[in-house]
């Protein structure tokens, strides 16, 4: 890992297209900047492993829904519009 | 005609403009790109979305207006804001669903990183709807 110490309101370029500033600092927390196009997905590296987690857990789905699909209409309870 | 290897449907063959193309892969399987929507059984509320490269590999999908009337229906596949309005032209949108072995009863859909696919291109897209107080556990049976 490539580690750079920067202070407030300095930034770091990455690639031609990302640009991350460090906006201000308060106790243990650091709030950040960061400016990418629009195609570029920026998320809490949690959120994504958290999704990953899930996705990998969903992909063992048994071969026969028929089971799911009754208790779901048995059981299902859609929102109201 | 393509023909795709599987471990839950044995070989199936399919015209190839059937292969939609996810250029990330999904999150957490960068690897596998290409995919086909398979039906369920009509009246079914569930797809497959099953991988044309690893066998193995296939995600059950619900649509989500089904289980929240408010969940999006615009989702950007480069991009921008969710909306709630339709529109023909948007790309479709699916959420996932997680059934634990032997717990049908408990199965989840992933609201927080729905799939969407731009039927036009046929290219498709996890997205992370952050901060939106989705969650990737919604439960569909309320107990």
């Amino acid at each position: 890992m490539l580690v750079l110490t920067r202070k407030v309101e300095e930034s770091i370029s990455i690639g031609n297209n990302v640009t991350v500033t460090v906006l201000g600092i308060r106790g243990g927390q650091v709030r950040i900047g960061i400016e990418a196009p629009r195609d570029t997905p920026v998320n809490r590296t949690e959120v994504v492993e958290s999704i990953a987690r899930q996705n990998e857990e969903a992909s063992r789905a048994p071969r026969d829904l028929d089971q799911l699909k009754d208790t779901l209409a048995a059981g299902f309870r859609p929102e109201k519009t | 005609m393509i023909h795709i290897q599987t471990t839950r449907f044995g070989e199936i063959e399919l015209e190839e403009n059937r292969l939609i193309l996810f250029p990330e892969g999904m999150i957490g399987f960068p690897q596998m790109k290409n995919y086909v929507l398979l039906e369920h059984k009509p009246g079914s509320p569930f797809m497959w979305l099953q991988s044309a490269e690893a066998p193995d590999l296939a995600f059950v999908l619900i649509n989500p207006h089904l289980i929240r009337s408010d969940y999006p229906r615009q989702i950007p596949l480069h991009g921008g804001s969710p909306t709630a309005g339709e529109d023909d032209r948007e790309p479709l949108v699916f959420a996932i669903v997680t059934i634990p072995p032997g717990e049908p009863g408990k199965m989840t859909a992933n609201l927080l990183g729905p799939v969407v696919i731009d039927a036009g291109t046929r290219t498709g897209k996890q997205v992370i709807l952050a901060d939106s107080g989705f969650d990737t556990r919604h439960q569909l049976i309320q107990e």
